[in-house]
């Protein structure tokens, strides 16, 4: 897959299709794979496909990266769940399909974090959305790198993630808030989470208004509250359960349980599943009459 | 002399401490990861492990403190200053390279004024380094000119004996007072076999003189190499957070209309907001810029104007990048 890969980029620079090629490539030590900018045809051989390639790339297509913007029309390497985030920005209106090139590579799976590789991927080291996965094969892409994936998920969601929404949803009100006040407290107010969020696109995230000031930054129990609060809600009908921000967290504050939990309050409530249609727009924000209102009691 | 410090006498030595007042850090496993926090008992401490997550910066310049109260009336402001009253803080179970960071810190904090809520700290804080049997590959203190032998820092320096218990031998004199305060925990040390030391390789192509030599250099700030290194960084600032010598806080109010508090919080040279200016004008517009920033804050600034490490090549801003933007990938490209 690698050659064809390698091959597909050069081709792209060569033809002057796209400028810059966006995927991963190698450390100094091949241990650990980093996102590489392959602008010139020579360097199309240092792009690598494995399981350590875990990056959601698609951060660098956000108007957070003006310098990566300015290098030209990209060419993208990416999952299946990679894609979904860059499907809810084209449904956002902040990439046009058209001005990106994605390259899909057909996966089957790739580790939680790269520290545990042990040269071998075993399930117990990947990541609840790999073992739930309906989209190894690239369902929206302009060229495909791998052999189709004969992979059908569960019929009813399972691992980790799903396991421990299910121990919090039986837990009464102070069971859950004393849950998450617990995992909150650890917050340091680093935004990892935010930055490595392709959905977190703002310029100006409220954390950062501060006349008047919305949420406190400091890292105390008020000010972690409300900030994870706030960006969880942000997220509502959008978040593709990419995991980026629980693998950025360097305090390991389990943001994908509140993500997938949000992610199945709105298939009850919309029967919407973000990242899977570029053509139909997020119920956050369309107004439906058919919308059900039974939150109001 | 050399003392012996057994893992059953842990318990009395943390009891000793605590009794006085004092408060025991020491690496512990918190949330699947180990991290330096303030512990009761000894079965709390985490005895096998590389390097602590964080720094333990954090214990002498907290993530956010009140530095001030203020209440607003209608003749003006009151702004009542707060002092700090520290009490001893021993940490446990620091390494070599960062036990190096303290004076890092303090040049910073005692530069152009003197921060009395870390230098207050810093005086009653006692570094008991446990030298490095295990390490990985992000460790790199040999190649800025560390070890796992280097004693600079540390107020006790330990190596783990064969049996698991502890050679403690004092380096400064806040470490023989602190050994004899709590003598009742230390015996006196027979010739006891240590463990073998992890010594990281050096990295061949690093050349701190010369990399020196180029960030001296205006020019250099145009480099094209900025950018081709360092774009991917998305600017999340875990790396500045678990650094044992960033040191940038923020100042920011908080509170109801009539009253509240002010606060020294951390704040992260990788953030866009760090250098935006009221105009709206950015100088470091880019991420690269802002990386650009933190590495010449490291291999410039601090050897230049503080003759103080910036960097002790701990290596955690390594592991806990989500892009892993190696710094000594940058490091040997700057030594060209
Ligand atoms: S979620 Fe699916 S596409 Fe994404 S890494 Fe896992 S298996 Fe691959
Ligand atoms: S990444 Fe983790 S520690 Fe950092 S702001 Fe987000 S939740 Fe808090
Ligand atoms: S720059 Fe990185 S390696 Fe150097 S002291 Fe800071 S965290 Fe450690
Ligand atoms: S941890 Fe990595 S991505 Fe985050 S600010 Fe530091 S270098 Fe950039």
């Amino acid at each position: 897959m690698e050659e064809i890969l390698r091959k597909k980029a050069r081709e792209l620079l060569e033809s002057g299709a796209v400028k810059v090629v966006i995927g991963w490539g190698w450390n100094r030590n091949r241990t650990r794979t980093t996102p590489v900018f392959i602008t010139s045809p020579e360097d199309a051989d240092k792009l690598v496909w494995n399981p350590l390639c875990v990056n959601n790339l698609s951060v660098y297509l956000t108007r957070k990266f003006k310098d990566i913007q300015a290098l030209g029309k990209p060419a993208i390497v990416a999952k299946g769940c990679d894609i979904k985030n860059i499907v809810v920005l084209i449904t956002e209106g902040q990439v046009k399909r058209e001005d990106v090139f994605i390259i899909g590579m057909t996966c089957d799976g790739v580790v939680y974090r790269q520290e545990l590789w042990k040269g071998e991927l075993r399930p117990e080291i990947m990541p609840t959305k790999c073992h739930n996965c309906d989209v190894r094969n690239p369902f929206v892409a302009d060229f495909v790198v791998g052999e189709k994936s004969a992979f059908t998920p569960p019929e009813a969601p399972t691992g980790m993630v799903f396991d421990k929404i299910k121990e919090i949803d039986n837990k009464d009100a102070s069971g859950k808030w004393a849950f998450w006040i617990n995992e909150f407290s650890r917050c340091i107010k680093c935004y990892a989470c935010r930055q490595v969020c392709s959905l977190c696109y703002c310029e100006r995230c409220i954390t950062e208004k501060n006349m008047p000031q919305w949420i406190e930054t400091s890292a105390h129990p008020r000010g972690n509250l409300s900030w994870n609060l706030t960006r969880a809600m942000h997220l509502v009908g959008r978040c593709t359960f990419c995991g980026e921000c629980e693998r950025a967290c360097p305090v390991n504050i389990p943001l994908n349980l509140i993500n997938q939990k949000m992610i199945q309050v709105v298939k009850d409530a919309f029967d919407f599943r973000s990242g899977y249609d570029e053509k139909t727009h997020p119920p956050m924000i369309v107004f439906n009459p058919e919308d059900k209102e039974n939150f109001i009691k | 002399m050399d003392k012996l410090l057994r893992k059953v006498n842990f318990d009395k030595l943390i009891g000793s401490v605590v009794n006085r007042g004092g408060r025991f850090i020491a690496p512990s496993l918190d949330a699947r990861q180990v991290v330096f926090k303030a512990v009761k008992k000894a079965e709390e401490i985490s005895f096998d492990h590389i390097l602590a997550r964080n720094s333990y910066k954090e214990y002498l310049f907290p993530q956010t403190e009140v530095i001030a109260d203020f209440t607003v009336h209608k003749d003006g402001i009151d702004l009542q200053g707060r002092d700090v009253e520290p009490s001893t803080t021993v940490i446990f179970g620091a390494r070599p390279c960062e036990a190096e960071s303290l004076s890092a810190l303090r040049a910073v904090f005692t530069w152009d004024f003197i921060d009395e809520f870390y230098t207050q700290r810093e005086d009653k804080t006692v570094v008991l380094t446990v030298a490095c049997t295990k390490g990985d590959e992000a460790c790199f203190c040999t190649t800025v000119g560390l070890s796992p032998e280097s004693t600079s820092g540390s107020d006790v320096y330990l190596k783990e004996t064969e049996g698991g218990d502890y050679i403690a031998k004092a380096i400064t004199d806040r470490g023989r007072a602190f050994i004899e305060e709590h003598a009742a925990a230390f015996e006196d040390a027979k010739d006891t076999k240590t463990k073998k030391l992890f010594m990281p390789e050096k990295i061949a192509g690093i050349d701190l003189a010369r990399i020196a030599e180029r960030l001296s250099k205006k020019e250099h700030y145009d480099d094209p190499v900025w950018a081709r290194l360092t774009r991917k960084c998305i600017g999340c600032g875990a790396c500045t957070f678990v650094c044992p010598t960033c040191h940038c806080f923020d100042i920011t109010d908080e509170g109801m209309a009539f009253g509240g508090e002010r606060r020294k919080n951390w704040d992260s040279c990788q953030y866009d907001t760090f250098t935006l200016h009221a105009s709206g004008h950015n100088p470091r517009e880019f991420q690269y810029k802002r990386w650009r920033n933190r590495f010449m804050c490291k291999f410039n600034i601090y050897p230049d104007k503080f003759s103080s490490k910036g960097c002790v090549g701990c290596g955690r801003c390594i592991r806990v990048c989500p892009v892993r933007l190696d710094i000594t990938e940058v490091m040997e490209e700057m030594s060209k």
